[in-house]
């Protein structure tokens, strides 16, 4: 039997292990994750709002419930186990561990308190594991032309009926509200016909209940002009909260002493200042960290290959990640078609990793989860590790 | 008569729910294809069409129906004769382009002289209905009216 492991269940491991499902049906695949449950940014980096989004995770379950795919969380590549481990017992190696660090601006000002990476902010707002909840004052500036931004922007701009059905935690809508978020300025640094913005999720805004929507310098023509002109009439009956767009704006510095207290940008082309004074900046430039060393297949070396976010860079969204994970998927099926397959594979997992959480305890904490759900809500994620493994360790007969 | 279940996919869902259908169909030994595979010349009077879709972006088509979209404008064939049921899956998230998938498919094929069966149908993924529990009924009541 041949024995595949992936690291990360996020989506690009999933979608992996759902190839490799079709493509190889004798294969044996261990999905290995460092967190205690599975489906990665689908379940913490997708905003807790856009549930639709999440619908894919119905795809996954059926990898552990009707194909020969095991799951292995809370366990680190490094601590738990060494890379060099885990191509010893298993023919193929996927590593899709995606990039999580917040792509920082470069500038003067950017490590005083009240400046936070949309990484942090959305692990907060989706309860990763022991992640802290964002620290938000009433004057936001979102650095960023991109669909992270417009998330932090409408969870921001929201009224607490507007997170019906959601899975945003009640403590964290209190916390907004507490706020009392009056002002959000979006800035980019190019036009905005190059704004990186899904037309859709910029139309999404038109219906926020309590905001009001202002775009300034959106001139052209494209489909993201079009939505942005269209927004820009969207000023409901008491709204509390106003969102100004800029284009073409270059962050020069953050100001303050003990903590934020105004940016400064430059036009991009040209002369001209923008300073906006505010409490908070949210950085939405993208992600960084080391990528692989693959060539077009993905593969690294032999037996060894990456996928996802991790492969090619933090660009893409979901569906652009499944055809990636297709591609690989397909390159492993044709080298293993050679390989011969005598390795032990989850055998030495399930004796080396004796704290590994597996997919029964991913569906203990499923289950408490659903059953702690407030009716205005899909879901009531668990917050912290040492929760999770209190739960997923719990037999099923007490 | 044969029944041939063609699906257009973006995340896999609708490729997800296309493949329940058939397992369910499974007496009826159904033919699934991807509409990326699908060429609109074979399409046979002879058989029935299951078109499963969802929308992507902006109200658009989702990736694997864009191929068949344009060989149908660069074919532009006659379909009178075939006879098709639809089932559209979208997001009530964004109401503006709710299902259009769909509503394309429909439109692209009625336009060329097919017949729709039935109504269409849609699955809200922000709803709290599987699709699988819309969808499987909705074949039942179709086969009971005897298209099949």
């Amino acid at each position: 039997m041949t024995s595949i492991a992936i690291v990360g269940a996020g989506p690009s491991g999933c979608y992996t292990a759902q190839a490799l499902a079709k493509a190889l049906p004798d294969a044996r695949i261990d999905l290995i994750d460092r967190l205690p449950v599975p489906y990665g940014l689908i379940r913490y980096g997708v905003a807790p709002d856009h549930q639709g989004t999440k619908a894919v995770i119905r795809q996954f379950e059926r990898l552990f419930t009707r194909n020969d795919v095991a799951f292995f969380g809370n366990v680190t590549l490094g601590a738990d186990l060494t890379l060099e481990d885990l191509r010893a017992s298993h023919e193929a190696v996927v590593l899709a561990t995606g990039l999580h660090t917040d792509r920082r601006l470069g500038i003067a000002g950017e490590d005083l308190p009240g400046v936070i990476g949309s990484g942090v902010v959305t692990r907060g707002w989706n309860d990763y594991p022991d992640a802290e909840r964002p620290q938000i004052g009433p004057r936001v500036v979102i650095v960023g032309n991109g669909n992270v931004a417009v998330d932090l922007l409408r969870i921001l701009a929201k009224a607490p009926a507007e997170f019906d059905g959601s899975d945003f935690a009640p403590e964290s809508g209190a916390a907004l509200m507490a706020a009392g978020v009056t002002r959000i300025d979006v800035v980019g640094r190019s036009g905005a016909g190059m704004a990186k913005f899904d037309p859709v999720m910029l139309r999404e805004l038109g219906r926020l209940a309590q905001a009001s929507l202002h775009v300034h310098g959106a001139t052209g023509e494209g489909k993201v002009i079009e939505a942005l002109q269209a927004i820009d009439v969207h000023r409901p009956e008491g709204a509390t909260r106003e969102v100004h767009f800029h284009f073409g704006w270059t962050p020069e510095d953050i100001e303050g002493r003990a903590c934020v207290e105004a940016v400064r940008f430059r036009a991009s082309n040209g002369e001209g200042a923008l300073h906006l004074p505010c409490d908070t900046v949210l950085t939405a430039i993208g992600f960084d960290g080391e990528t692989a060393q693959a060539d077009g297949d993905g593969r690294i070396a032999e037996g060894l290959y990456a996928t996802g976010w991790y492969r090619r860079g933090p660009r893409g969204t979901i569906p652009e990640n499944r055809a990636d994970a297709q591609a690989v998927a397909a390159r492993i099926a044709a080298d293993l078609a050679q390989a011969t397959s005598d390795k032990p594979g989850r055998a030495a997992l399930t004796a080396g990793l004796p704290e590994a959480v597996g997919y029964d305890g991913w569906r203990r904490i499923d289950a408490a989860e659903c059953a702690a759900c407030p009716p205005d809500r899909a879901r009531r994620k668990i917050a912290t590790r040492a929760e999770m493994l209190t739960l997923a360790r719990q037999s099923e007969d007490r | 008569m044969q029944i041939h279940i063609l699906y257009g996919t973006e995340t896999g869902n609708a490729e997800m729910l296309a493949e329940d259908i058939s397992d369910h169909l499974s007496e009826h030994a159904p033919e699934v294809t991807n509409l990326e595979d699908f060429d609109p010349a074979d399409f046979d009077t002879g058989t029935f069409y299951l078109v499963v879709t969802s929308t992507y972006g902006d109200g658009e088509l989702p990736a694997s129906a864009q191929p068949f979209a344009e060989k149908m404008a660069s074919q532009a064939p006659d379909l009178s004769g075939i006879r098709f049921a639809v089932f559209g899956m979208g997001d009530s998230e964004y109401p503006e382009t709710f299902n259009f998938g769909g509503k394309r498919l429909e439109e692209m094929l009625t336009g060329a002289g097919a017949e729709l069966v039935g109504e269409r149908v849609t699955h809200d993924a922000s709803g709290s209905d599987m699709a699988d529990d819309l969808a499987l009924p909705w074949v039942d009541a179709l086969l009971a009216e005897g298209v099949a």
